[in-house]
């Protein structure tokens, strides 16, 4: 589809993410103030639109109709659009889309997305965490199982490696390139700088992954403010354009439907359909920024693929010649991704989303900040993988 | 101020000490008619035998059994057999990051995807160590009870190596 306006991020703020002394409704309140003040002349009386992404606040905090909680923290009253989007580990993203849709309409000038997540309940609470992790897959099924989501990446790091020869140090260059650039973000969950060979000896939490393969159970929120293009230039001379979206989805969420256990043809096509939108012929070439989702190390490898920046099966070959370092060809998750960040799941989208706007803007720290950096992406994959969401982001609107 | 109510004076409300497993912390759905209209292949199941459905208009094999076809939308569909015996696709161990509900004893437990030829599922794999399996073992489908924390009789499948 074509977006008949332009839309811009103009800019947010995220809350400090880990495993916090707050409950839902601070999180969301800290995140709400967090947008608010990167934004001057944007406050909660200009917001006409509301979208929450949240995943799941009825299983972690007893709580439901999560948007209009918001609306009443923040003081909004929402007159064109509410909603809370729900889809697994894209949910900010789903609310990015929704906001961008709205406004390209013509529905309304001004959004705040806020994707918000509580997970931590306790140590001794765990395993009903991970239990509502399980439900992301059909739980009669395949959660029934006891599989997790550390399992299940496993398969396709072993899949991966038995295809094309991928190999457990690639795996370990991934995570210790996503770790040591959180160690530059100042609210990532895991701030601590970590070489290959500490991954390799991290604890096995589902082999061949090991702890630090492995994003983290996470607490936070993170906001985002997004105006039509007559708006955003009252309020900022640099901004992210959403210039292309995309989103595939299979007919298969089972494990018997899944097509592959290596790859995952839905990232390409989603970006593909996000791609052609942006005029983007060789992502490699023109993408200079990258937020992509590595909930483990694996997902990264085969997103280099999937998103067009490597070929098939030669992901880890990627990583091993640093093509996705801040100085590489693409800076892949130069804020740390989901495993140096965390993974406050109703969050991460929206984050990732505004590391790229701060990126355009030259407003994150120096040591991680990409030279000239003019178009970037975020993409995240969903439950068994079965969704893909791809957003193409420009510092100039099409 | 000058009332003088005190800390005892209070009312309590009591919530009950323990709550019982709550229904949607159970993993294991109810099987019975009265519950699902998969009830035959849990049924089935209870007899020693692993079916799905298949159309009767399209012959497409649904795994999970289905009661709407998803690639007609015909609903005339008729449980058949499926093989006991395949082989390991993919697996892992689980050693953190457990789910509620899994016994101390259990861990780590291995759980692949199985492939039975006409459908590939996932699977606990019992009597195995992660590292004595390797991609394209045999492995068979044993049938287990579940014990709790419902009184109704269920059942499931888990594999086991050849
Ligand atoms: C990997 C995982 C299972 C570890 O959980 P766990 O075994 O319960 O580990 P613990 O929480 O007991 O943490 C042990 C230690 O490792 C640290 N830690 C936990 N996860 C970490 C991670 N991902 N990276 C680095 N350190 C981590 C903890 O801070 C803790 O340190 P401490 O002992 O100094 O306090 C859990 O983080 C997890 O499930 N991650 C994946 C989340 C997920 O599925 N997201 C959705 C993706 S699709
Ligand atoms: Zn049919």
């Amino acid at each position: 589809m074509t977006a008949t306006r332009n839309v811009a991020i103009v800019g947010g703020g995220q809350t400090t993410w880990g495993e916090r002394d707050a409950t839902w409704k601070d999180l969301a309140q800290e995140g709400g103030k967090a947008t608010f003040d990167a934004v001057p002349g944007v406050g909660p009386d200009d917001v006409e639109g509301l979208f929450v992404g949240a995943v799941q606040p009825e299983r972690f905090a007893n709580q439901t109709h999560v948007a209009p909680l918001v609306a009443e923290l923040l003081g909004i009253e929402v007159t064109e659009m509410i909603a809370r989007t729900e889809l697994a580990c894209a949910s900010g993203q789903a609310a990015l889309r929704y906001a961008w849709l709205a406004i390209a309409a013509g529905q309304l000038d001004v959004a705040l997305v806020l994707g918000v997540e509580k997970m931590n309940l306790g140590r001794e609470h765990m395993p009903e965490v991970q239990s509502s992790m399980a439900n992301v897959l059909d739980r009669e099924f395949d959660g029934v199982n006891g599989l997790a989501a550390p399992p299940f990446f496993a398969w396709y790091a072993q899949r991966h490696m038995h295809e094309f020869g991928t190999t457990r140090e690639q795996l370990s260059l991934v995570a210790a390139k996503n770790k040591t650039n959180a160690s530059r973000t100042d609210f990532a969950q895991f701030q601590s700088t970590v070489d290959p060979d500490e991954v390799t000896d991290s604890p096995e939490i589902a082999p061949p992954l090991h702890l630090y393969d492995c994003s983290g159970i996470t607490d936070g929120a993170a906001g985002a403010i997004l105006m039509s293009e007559e708006k955003a230039r009252e309020v900022t001379d640099t901004a992210a354009w959403i210039t292309g979206s995309g989103q595939s989805t299979m007919a298969g969420n089972s494990i018997n439907n899944l097509p592959s256990f290596s790859g995952w043809p839905q990232a390409r096509e989603a970006s593909q359909n996000a791609y052609d939108q942006a005029g983007i012929d060789d992502p490699l070439a023109e993408i200079d920024v990258a937020e992509v989702h590595d909930c483990f190390s694996i997902s990264e490898i085969i997103e280099y693929e999937e998103l067009g920046f490597a070929e098939r099966g030669e992901g880890g070959q990627f990583i091993e010649d640093g093509r996705s370092h801040l100085d590489g060809d693409v800076a892949v998750n130069p804020r740390g991704g989901l495993l140096g960040c965390g993974h406050p799941l109703g969050a991460t989208g929206v984050s990732q989303a505004l590391e790229i706007t701060q990126q355009f803007q030259g407003d994150v720290t120096n040591d991680r900040q990409v030279d000239d950096a003019a178009t970037g992406l975020i993409h995240n994959l969903s439950g068994s993988g079965s969704v893909h969401s791809v957003m193409v982001l420009d510092r100039d609107p099409q | 101020m000058t009332d003088t109510s005190t800390d005892d004076e209070r009312e309590q409300v009591s919530v009950p000490s323990e709550i019982e497993f709550p229904r949607l912390l159970d993993f294991y759905d109810l099987q019975t008619a009265d519950q699902t209209q998969i009830h035959e292949f849990y049924d089935n199941l209870r007899a020693g035998q692993l079916t799905t459905t298949r159309c009767t208009d399209c012959e497409a094999i649904h795994f999970p059994p289905r009661i709407v076809c998803p690639e007609c939308t015909g609903d005339a569909l008729e449980y058949v057999d499926l093989p006991h015996d395949g082989e390991l696709f993919a697996f892992s161990a689980v050693r953190g990051g457990l789910p509620l509900g899994l016994r101390e004893h259990e861990v780590p437990y291995v759980v692949g995807v199985v492939d039975l030829g006409p459908v590939r599922l996932s699977g606990r794999i019992d009597d195995a160590a992660y590292s004595d399996l390797e991609i394209g073992d045999s492995v068979s489908l044993k049938i287990v009870d579940i014990d709790g924390p419902t009184d109704e009789d269920r059942v499931f499948y888990r594999f086991e190596p050849q």
